[in-house]
């Protein structure tokens, strides 16, 4: 088990780290979580026996670990802060044309994302990044199956209501149908 | 109502995410950290992770995750629990200490029926006086109390014809002792009172009262002023109460002052008085076939023979009968005895001594020692309740906070 936890790991952090990112909105912070959570879950590896599957217990770990960062100390910060991932966004295409295309669809959707309440943000990002079932999500979070489902739902409205994801939606379905 | 494509969705968030560039410290890194970081605090909890047992339910996890997460908030609680424990225990000690209250009670009697008859109080333990004492005011009435004979200890407690023996024991509230005879239970009583100087003259004087409003009297009374020898004025006194009134009349005596002592005994003389009763009825049988006989007597001679015997047997039925009332009496009044001191007697007592036999150093060390002693008392009288309130302070905040928790994570 152990052994299968540090395989986990190893190959898991990549997406855990950025569900991190989704989540808080911040790469420093997304990093001292998914440490956080990389050590808590070898630190209570032992109840691995207990727990159905690894991948939604690691997922409660991580997504733990970021509701304490958000309970405990980012309401104390500058939350502009948030704004350094996407420098780091911009930075990693060579490309001006695209590297301000991406930044500009990074800016909004994370803009939209954070304008969701963290009890919204995290099933989506979860869902629709993480690519967990809904089952998964619900014992990742530690609630109904039923309540996830509808915690979807209330965020997919609402992202469709905000009027700058639905521009970047139609542009996506345009240049499909271009395509197509 | 318009939702938002999920593969749009997806495609953003994939977009969005796979934008984030991974740390350059990279997963082997942070595995490695988090392995060492988890082995080097793994070593605290195992220090103070108690043992809660392979059997110890679905809380015992939580209990273990709260040990691990707060070790030294666990080690202060359960020293505050400890000194909270060790501090009522403390108080306890303290408040059931000093009045050393002793109950017996004894089985006498249920001796054979050809025992020899003997007016034996087994078991009593009270001194009774009645030669000497004297009977309160209203106890000398034929109506109140019964009479007492100067001449005879044992009849001088004997209550007269008049004595109410209804005031025997109820016999519902008392175990049988015999087939169709009620149990006879004699019951004494004595208790040390404490009370402050100069009360003790009114102490005495409600302590005789208590006899009076009991439908009992005084048996015996004594009172020591004390000023010849130099002594704490006392007191004792002796009362006589209906046994039904027993245990109010020794909680009313109780409230006069502060007992130091009590004690109490209850003897049953069931089989004893069963015993006498037989015996008296067989005499009187055959003291009845006497008279048949000498009815029929026909000589001086035969008339004289049966006499003689004739008054032997009711020599001995009266013999008897006197036993049974002074058993009657016992079990019909129980004995309740007092002594009465006044406050400071132990005091005086404690410090005459060393006066008159130690030095002023020595002295100072004593005073020294019980001012430790007081003051380390009232340290620890203060602290019980202190480390209680501390106790539900701390108990009400981690609830609060954990509550609090919960809701916030609720609501995340």
């Amino acid at each position: 088990m152990e052994q299968q936890l540090e395989e986990w790991l190893a190959e898991g952090y990549a997406v855990s780290f950025r569900t991190a990112c989704l989540i808080l909105g911040n790469q420093a912070d997304a990093e001292e979580a998914v440490q956080d959570a990389f050590l808590r879950a070898w630190r209570f590896r032992d109840s691995l026996t207990s727990v159905p599957s690894i991948k939604p217990w690691l997922y409660r770990v991580v997504v733990n670990s970021c509701y304490s960062k958000l309970r405990r100390e980012i309401p104390h910060r500058d939350r502009r802060t948030g704004d350094e991932a996407l420098r780091d966004v911009a930075s990693v295409d060579g490309d001006p044309a695209t590297v301000a295309q991406r930044s500009e669809v990074a800016q909004t959707v994370l803009e939209a994302l954070h304008r969701l309440p963290v009890s919204l943000r995290v099933p989506i990002v979860l869902r629709y990044y993480a690519d967990l079932s809904e089952r998964d999500i619900a014992l990742a979070i530690g609630r109904r199956q039923g309540t996830v489902k509808s915690r979807l739902h209330e965020a997919r409205r609402r992202l469709a209501d905000d009027p700058s994801i639905a521009t970047l939606a139609f542009d996506a379905a345009s240049d499909d149908s271009e395509e197509a | 109502m318009a939702l938002l494509d999920e593969d749009t969705l997806g495609a953003l968030l994939h977009e969005l995410g796979d934008s984030y560039p991974i740390p350059s410290s990279g997963e082997a890194d942070t595995l490695r950290r988090a392995q060492r970081g988890a082995e080097e605090r793994r070593v605290v909890p195992e220090q103070i992770t108690f043992d809660l047992g392979p059997g110890a339910g679905p809380g015992a996890g939580t209990v273990r995750r709260v040990i691990r997460a707060h070790p030294r908030l666990v080690v202060a609680a359960s020293l505050v629990v400890v000194l909270a424990l060790a501090g009522a225990g403390v108080l306890w000690t303290n408040t059931s200490t000093p009045p050393r209250v002793t109950a017996g009670s004894a089985v006498a009697g249920r001796a054979p029926a050809h025992s020899p008859a003997t007016p034996s109080r087994a078991g009593n333990q009270s001194e009774h006086s009645a030669t000497k004492g004297i009977a309160s005011p209203s106890s000398a009435g034929a109506a109140q109390g019964p009479a007492f004979s100067a001449s005879n200890p044992d009849l001088a407690r004997t209550p007269t014809a008049a004595a109410p023996t209804t005031a025997a024991p109820n016999p519902s509230n008392l175990p049988n002792g015999t087939i169709g005879q009620p149990a006879r239970i004699e019951q004494t009583g004595s208790l040390d009172l404490t009370v402050p100087s100069g009360a003790l003259s009114s102490t005495m004087t409600k302590l005789v009262d208590l006899a009076d409003a009991y439908g009992g009297f005084v048996a015996n009374m004594d009172t020591q002023s004390g000023s010849l020898t130099g002594s704490t004025p006392s007191g004792s006194v002796t009362l006589q109460i209906p046994v039904a009134s027993f245990t109010s009349a020794l909680n009313s005596a109780r409230s006069l002052g502060k007992v130091s002592q009590l004690t109490t005994r209850a003897t049953d003389v069931t089989g004893q008085y069963v015993d006498l009763q037989s015996r008296i009825t067989a005499l009187e049988a055959s003291r009845q076939q006497y008279l048949t006989i000498m009815a029929k007597a026909t000589s001086i001679g035969d008339v004289l023979a049966v006499q003689s015997d004739l008054d032997g047997i009711e020599t001995q039925i009266e013999q008897l009968q006197g036993q049974l009332n002074v058993l009657s009496g016992e079990t019909a009044y129980s004995t309740l005895t007092a002594t009465v001191s006044e406050a400071g007697a132990a005091h005086r007592h404690h410090h005459r001594t060393p006066v008159a036999t130690t030095s002023g150093w020595t002295k100072a060390w004593r005073d020294s020692l019980h001012g430790f002693a007081v003051g380390a008392e009232g340290l620890i009288r203060a602290a019980g309740p202190a480390l209680f309130a501390l106790l539900c302070l701390v108990a009400l905040v981690f609830g609060g906070r954990l509550s609090w928790r919960r809701l916030q994570r609720r609501n995340l």
